[in-house]
């Protein structure tokens, strides 16, 4: 995750960077920190220094982390012949190093070899099984060929031992998600939620896994969730917003006729719809006649 | 003081001048011999699952209320049951893990060289130094200094009468043992550098014990009270939008 003030910063240097006022290997360098993926301009920014004998020996043994990056980065943008030479120049550097394994690894995936990309992991899982970044590479490769199951295998093995992470947890539970599989997904969502109590998106993705669901007591549940993002975003989540209302409209469908003793906020779902027709009014007022009539029918406005 | 000594400039050619480049040359051989020593060892599957455990149930306890009671329970029966929770560990494996780690020959072997890395050399150069340079005054420092320094500056010469601003070879050799990091730092990199009393520090700290931890773990998540944020949120989330239409 980046936060906004170093996302500022990135963005001047690269400002910067792209109108030559130098700073290419601080810009680099602090893509490289925050992991940031902006290939097309590391890739150029990059390679000029690289292409620059004297600025290349400038950098000393940094020289090396750069090819790697740039290397990454040209898979990225699709130019493997750039790629393939940073590699080479990396494994004459380094030969039978696993860094350079996987990077070789990933040229072959991105040629598309999958099967010698598959052997060449598997070569290197073997001297180390514990390796978090070959083990997800397997993941992606997997999903790449849309062996969804074996994903979703690999990824439970891996997050037996990484349990702690958390993209791996999202990963596994947009799988589940597409794969129908409501509540595994949901598991993984509230391991989201526990990493991060506070980021409305993992409420808001666990909501719409307990509405898809159904049920009472899940759409009651996923009504809470939705308020909880709401609650998190001041309101100013479209998709949390509409979630209320359709999941009160649910719930007064299973509820009807029955005597409602639970009520807790019985204006909530109200205000929500109020919230919406005033942020189309604003934003999009052409749209506006579509939703009220949405509204309406549900009805939850006059 | 009258009667200053006047060192002899050959004692500055051959005794003060070779021990500091000895030492130097010493240090950075060492170090490429750590180096060469130096056994990346792998963390095992175990270790890291440990860790990774321990992390995860602070995150329970820390999120605890933001999931509903139904499923914080699941997860806690799920690490804490004494058959195969995650925080769980056996009585006897809790004793032996000490008794483990000793017998791990891969930690004593890196142990063992850490050791003969830094031992071998430096009795060897004590011994050299003792044997040629033993009872030279070897410099002399600028300045006045009080009694105390006189264990520091003039070990190996036990005269009182002489001045303590003069600095004897043997001290030199300690002088050289213990100032010269910031050197090696310069010349070798940083973090390259690693005296002897960092070393010392890192042997003591090896002794972590992991099952010790996921034992407090598991007891402070038998002990949290599940209470669930949530049914208040949509009074919350009633205000934020009044807040938000009005």
């Amino acid at each position: 995750m980046v936060g906004a003030a170093e996302e500022a910063q990135l963005n001047r240097l690269e400002n910067q960077v792209d109108n030559g006022g130098g700073g290419a290997w601080e810009y680099l360098c602090l893509v490289r920190k925050l992991k940031a993926r902006r290939p097309d301009k590391v890739l150029k920014h990059g390679l000029s220094i690289l292409n620059n004998p004297k600025a290349r020996s400038n950098l000393g043994t940094e020289e090396w982390t750069l090819y790697e990056q740039v290397a990454i980065a040209a898979m990225d943008c699709q130019r493997v012949d750039i790629a393939k030479d940073c590699i080479s120049v990396l494994s004459n550097k380094f030969p039978g190093s696993t860094r350079v394994g996987r990077l070789e690894g990933m040229l072959l995936e991105a040629n598309g070899a999958w099967a010698d990309a598959e052997t060449t992991y598997r070569r290197l899982l073997e001297e180390n099984p514990n390796d978090q970044v070959v083990q997800k590479r397997m993941i992606a490769m997997a999903k790449a060929l849309g062996n969804i199951s074996t994903a979703v295998e690999y990824l439970n093995k891996y997050l037996e031992i990484y349990m702690a992470d958390q993209d791996a947890w999202r990963e596994l539970a947009e799988i589940y998600v597409s794969l129908q599989m409501y509540k595994q997904a949901a598991y993984c969502y509230e391991e989201l939620i526990l990493c991060q109590p506070t980021v409305p998106l993992h409420h808001l993705a666990y909501a719409e896994v307990l509405y898809t669901m159904g049920g009472l007591e899940n759409l009651q549940m996923a009504k809470k969730y939705y308020a909880s993002a709401i609650n998190f975003t001041g309101g100013k989540n479209t998709r949390a917003l509409y979630g209320l209302c359709l999941c009160s409209v649910a719930i007064n469908q299973i509820t009807k006729g029955r005597n409602k003793e639970d009520k807790e906020s019985p204006e909530l779902q109200y205000l929500a719809a109020e919230a919406l027709v005033k942020d189309y009014k604003e934003k999009a007022p052409a749209k506006l006649t579509l939703v009220t009539s949405t509204l309406k029918s549900m009805k939850l406005i006059s | 003081m009258a009667e200053d000594l006047v060192l002899d400039t050959a004692i500055r050619d051959w005794v003060l001048i070779p021990l500091s480049v000895v030492m130097v040359l010493i240090g950075v051989l060492r170090y490429f011999v750590s180096k060469l020593m130096r056994s990346s060892q792998l963390p095992d599957a175990k270790a890291l699952k440990e860790g990774q455990v321990i992390i995860r149930a602070r995150n329970l306890k820390s999120g605890a209320n933001f999931i509903p009671s139904k499923s914080f329970r699941a997860r806690r029966v799920y690490f804490t049951n004494e058959e195969n929770g995650l925080l769980h560990v056996p009585k006897e494996q809790a004793q032996n893990a000490q008794a483990q780690m000793f017998s791990d020959p891969n930690m004593a072997m890196d142990m063992m060289k850490k050791n003969l890395s830094m031992l071998i050399p430096q009795s060897l150069t004590f011994a050299w130094v003792n044997f040629f340079f033993s009872g030279f005054v070897a410099a002399k420092i600028p300045f006045p200094l009080t009694q105390r320094f006189r264990a520091m500056l003039q070990n190996g010469i036990d005269l009182s009468s002489v001045d303590v601003s003069y600095v004897s070879s043997r001290s030199w050799y300690f002088l050289n043992l213990f100032g010269l990091r910031g050197f090696f730092s310069l010349i070798l990199g940083e973090e390259n550098a690693m005296d002897d009393t960092q070393r010392m520090m890192q042997m003591g700290g090896f002794g972590f014990d992991a099952s010790r931890s996921l034992a407090a773990e598991k007891d402070s998540l038998d002990i949290i009270q599940h209470d669930w944020a949530l049914p208040k949120i949509e009074h919350r989330a009633e205000q934020v939008l009044r807040k938000l239409l009005r």
